[in-house]
């Protein structure tokens, strides 16, 4: 492909309504997307799946609230509970967020650069079948065991001697494929970023979600293999007799938390990054002014690299010397500072500004407003006094929750619908937006703020009942109904992408008038995304390209007009 | 939202912010959870009315006003500050939180100036605790009021989650490793709590209980567990030597009647 064309300097190549439509399909529609290495069939397919994932999550989640709804309840058997719960956590992770988070990046990134393809793209075509094998191990063990060993199955409880049925296999297997295949992906995200970018895309001039694929493609390409060679080492120590994580033989059982925990932290840091960052530009974009640029993109790298390092702030109740205590507190303190960066530019930026609210804004909103929640509980998690009384208990349940439901949940459907007329070539239903924005809300509110009561009263996690008498009823009960809210809204909220599709108008390339280049493109974008390259000059591409459009319409206007004799 | 948050505050509400203090740090522990807590609904309230203005509705045009923004810079150093003051607070109160003085007065079984040790071993899904005197108990930990305790965790499994708020706040109890933890229970009382980490199948049962009792009551109540244990064990030992002789007696019985027949065997063949 040629990367050497250059245009002069105020004048774009040509209009994107001018793109062709690409090589005529010859096979089936199927065919042609199982069989496709375009990052954009790969993204989406990743995004479906996400979003398909989202809805099991919010069910299984549904009905361990349901059982945990009164005091020792009978609707499931424990180890019903305990399968469901650890397959609830193991696909809000492996199946909805990482897959939602790469596969936006995956799809927009490539757009933003200006590039016509990936350049490891065969690399991403097996990353998605991988993931997608994952998953379906994950959901295809339920015709025989599930994972019943928690979402984090620690050694030596999910070691063969005291779980020897298949059920922690089937997690090894299943995220190890999920991890493998993500990280593939990121990858080639990675060879894009630094190989394809359009002539004059510098990283100065890069969009903000671009810097997000950067930090969360060197941040995941850094914890895979740590995850990956822990549950190796899992997997020796279950079927080949190893002694790694084994207490008694040489051992640790603390060396797998330290494994796990670097990479749990560093994926709800990943995810904080990727989705602050998409936040960023439909903030940007809604209200027509430029956040401080420098500052959003160092905070994003602070929050990457301090974050990951307080991995220890899971481990504050594992005997560890305290200086590792003290320091996974220091870190996790020295958060609050690009965190509330973040958090005071997104806000002040909206508040100064004028715009109609539409969905994407709206969800972004909910999603800053949960998240603070969810950060601001995570600061008395990392305290070491407060901590050793709040972990394991719903405290600290309610606040992961927050923060990730915020960042993945409101901030996924940000991102999507601020996407959606660029992904599917359609408007998104405003309307039905906003209902299911509404009953999302509500119920997140009410499922998860009782639990940080029955947290504080010592109600421990992962424990299929409860008794009646040391108060915990009420708030599981209200909690209860508030999940139910909330699976309602997201049911809703998924069916309005789904029905959107059919029943909106087709929207236009450049629907928001926004700075970055995948507005260039058609959509849905063809094969080959563009036709003609864009020449960058500037931070917003999109902005100079049609003011030289403008300009030029002038020109030809009054060339015409020149041309016109006097009557 | 801000009714949930209003319902955290009220009275009803903040009396089980924190567990009652039994052991001297949990009230700096409490302490620090105040002041947490005060400071950050005061930043959820604080984020989240800003959110509210900034998503307001627009009635007439928003003119914003030149150099409102505070700067970058600015913005750093007094977070980094709020983060450093956080910290030192946080710091002072967590040290504190676990100093824990030796104790003046002394129990049977606990050398002078040394906490009094006892064993803690988790196990699916019980807890059993070691006492000085060789007596053991399951589930359920006596110890003296006034005494230091130094309770010596273990377990013989999977990992298992220690978890008494009012003494010792949570420490994991990790196999083939023997963590201390250390307490001093101030009066006598019961402590009811649940283990905290996942354990299995019998986890939602695996409770613990606490009893503090006064430092003589402490020494009779382990010695009457240890004689108890003692009994038993005498009592298991009567019958199997019962057992034992019963058997002699039988094999004796057996013998004999193997001679008897053998005897009858050879008699008979020789008759023939």
């Amino acid at each position: 492909m040629s990367r050497t064309t250059s245009y002069p300097q105020t004048m774009p190549p040509t209009r994107p309504e001018v793109a062709s439509e690409g090589p005529k399909q010859s096979n089936a529609r199927w065919i042609e997307l199982s069989t496709s290495a375009d990052h954009k069939d790969i993204g989406r397919i990743l995004m479906v799946s996400a979003f398909g994932a989202l809805f099991l999550a919010a069910l299984e989640l549904l009905l361990v609230r349901v059982q945990l709804a009164v005091p020792s309840n009978v609707f499931l058997e424990g180890v019903t509970f305990d399968r469901l719960l650890s397959v609830y956590g193991t696909t809000g992770i492996f199946l909805v967020a990482l897959p939602l988070l790469i596969g936006l990046l995956y799809y927009v990134v490539p757009l933003q650069i200006g590039s016509r393809t990936t350049a490891l793209p065969r690399i991403g075509q097996i990353g998605l079948w991988l993931f997608l094998l994952g998953g379906v191990v994950l959901y295809g063990s339920f015709l025989f065991t599930p994972p019943e060993a928690g979402i984090n199955p620690l050694p030596p409880f999910s070691d063969s001697t005291f779980n020897p049925n298949n059920g922690v296999d089937v997690w090894i297997t299943s995220t190890g494929m999920v991890v493998l295949g993500l990280l593939f992906i990121t990858i080639d995200l990675l060879a894009t970023l630094h190989n394809l970018r359009a002539p004059g895309m510098a990283w100065r001039r890069a969009p903000l979600f671009t810097w997000a694929g950067a930090i969360v493609g060197w941040l995941f390409t850094v914890i895979a293999p740590i995850f990956l060679a822990a549950i190796t080492m899992l997997m020796l120590d279950r079927i080949y007799g190893g002694a790694f994580f084994a207490g008694d033989d040489g051992g640790s059982p603390i060396l797998w938390q330290h494994f796990s925990y670097i990479f749990f932290t560093g994926v709800y840091m990943a995810i904080a990054v990727g989705f602050l960052a998409a936040i960023g530009e439909i903030v940007q974009t809604f209200t027509g002014r430029l956040l401080p640029r420098h500052a959003f993109i160092w905070s994003l790298v602070a929050i990457a690299v301090i974050g990951t390092l307080a991995w220890t702030q899971n481990m504050l109740t594992v005997p560890l010397d305290s200086g590792w205590k003290y320091f996974a507190m220091l870190m996790s303190y020295a958060l609050i500072v690009p965190f509330g960066v973040i958090f005071y530019n997104l806000i002040s930026t909206v508040s100064a500004s004028d715009f109609n609210m539409t969905a994407p804004l709206r969800y972004a909103m909910g999603a800053l407003s949960l998240a603070s929640i969810g950060l601001a509980a995570e600061v008395a998690q990392s305290t070491i006094a407060v901590a050793t009384r709040l972990n394991h208990t719903y405290d600290a349940w309610a606040a992961t929750h927050f923060a990730l439901i915020g960042f993945v949940v409101f901030g996924g459907f940000a991102a999507v619908s601020y996407w959606y007329p660029k992904i599917t070539g359609v408007s998104i239903n405003e309307d039905r937006a906003r209902k299911s924005f509404g009953l999302m809300f509500v119920g997140t509110l009410i499922a998860i703020l009782p639990l940080f009561a029955a947290g504080v009263e010592g109600q421990v996690t992962d424990s299929y009942r409860y008794f009646s008498g040391e108060g915990f009823d009420t708030w599981n009960l209200i909690a209860s109904i508030g999940t139910l809210i909330l699976f309602v809204g997201v049911v809703l909220s998924i069916g309005n992408f789904l029905m959107s599709r059919s029943e909106e108008p087709k929207a236009t390339p450049d629907p928001y008038r926004a700075d970055s280049l995948e507005w260039l493109a058609l959509s849905p974008p063809p094969p080959h995304n563009f036709d003609v390259l864009p020449d960058v000059r500037s931070a917003r591409p999109m902005r100079d390209i049609r003011e030289a459009v403008t300009r030029r319409d002038e020109e030809n206007a009054e060339a015409e007009g020149a041309a016109q004799p006097v009557a | 939202m801000l009714v949930a948050f209003a319902l955290n505050a009220s009275p009803a509400m903040a009396l089980s912010l924190n567990p009652d203090a039994g052991s001297p740090g949990i009230e700096d522990a409490n302490t620090l959870h105040w002041i947490l807590f005060i400071l950050l609904v005061v930043a959820i309230v604080v984020v989240n009315l800003a959110i509210l203005r900034a998503v307001r509705p627009r009635t007439r045009a928003v003119t914003p006003k030149k150099g409102r923004r505070i700067s970058q810079t600015k913005l750093v150093a007094g977070l980094g500050v709020f983060a450093i003051a956080l910290f030192i607070v946080s710091t002072v109160f967590s040290d504190k939180s676990r100093e824990i003085p030796v104790s003046t007065e002394t129990v049977a079984g606990q050398t002078e100036g040394q906490p009094l040790v006892i064993k803690a071993s988790g196990q699916q899904w019980l807890w059993r605790f070691n006492y000085p005197n060789h007596a053991f108990s399951y589930r359920r930990l006596i110890v003296p009021a006034g005494v230091t305790v130094r309770l010596d965790l273990t377990s013989t499994d999977v990992v298992h989650g220690w978890n008494v708020p009012e003494l010792t706040g949570q420490v994991q109890a990790i196999p083939g490793r023997t963590t201390p933890v250390y307490f001093r229970a101030d009066e006598p009382a019961v402590y009811h709590s649940h283990s905290s980490v996942l354990s299995g199948q019998g986890y939602d049962t695996m409770e613990i209980e606490v009893e503090v009792v006064e430092p003589s009551e402490y020494e009779s109540r382990i010695e009457e567990l240890r004689a108890q244990i003692q009994e038993a064990q005498d009592k298991v030992e009567a019958e199997f030597q019962a057992s034992r002789e019963k058997s002699d007696e039988a094999k004796k019985q057996y013998e004999k009647t193997k001679n008897q027949i053998n005897q009858d065997d050879i008699e008979s063949a020789e008759s023939e």
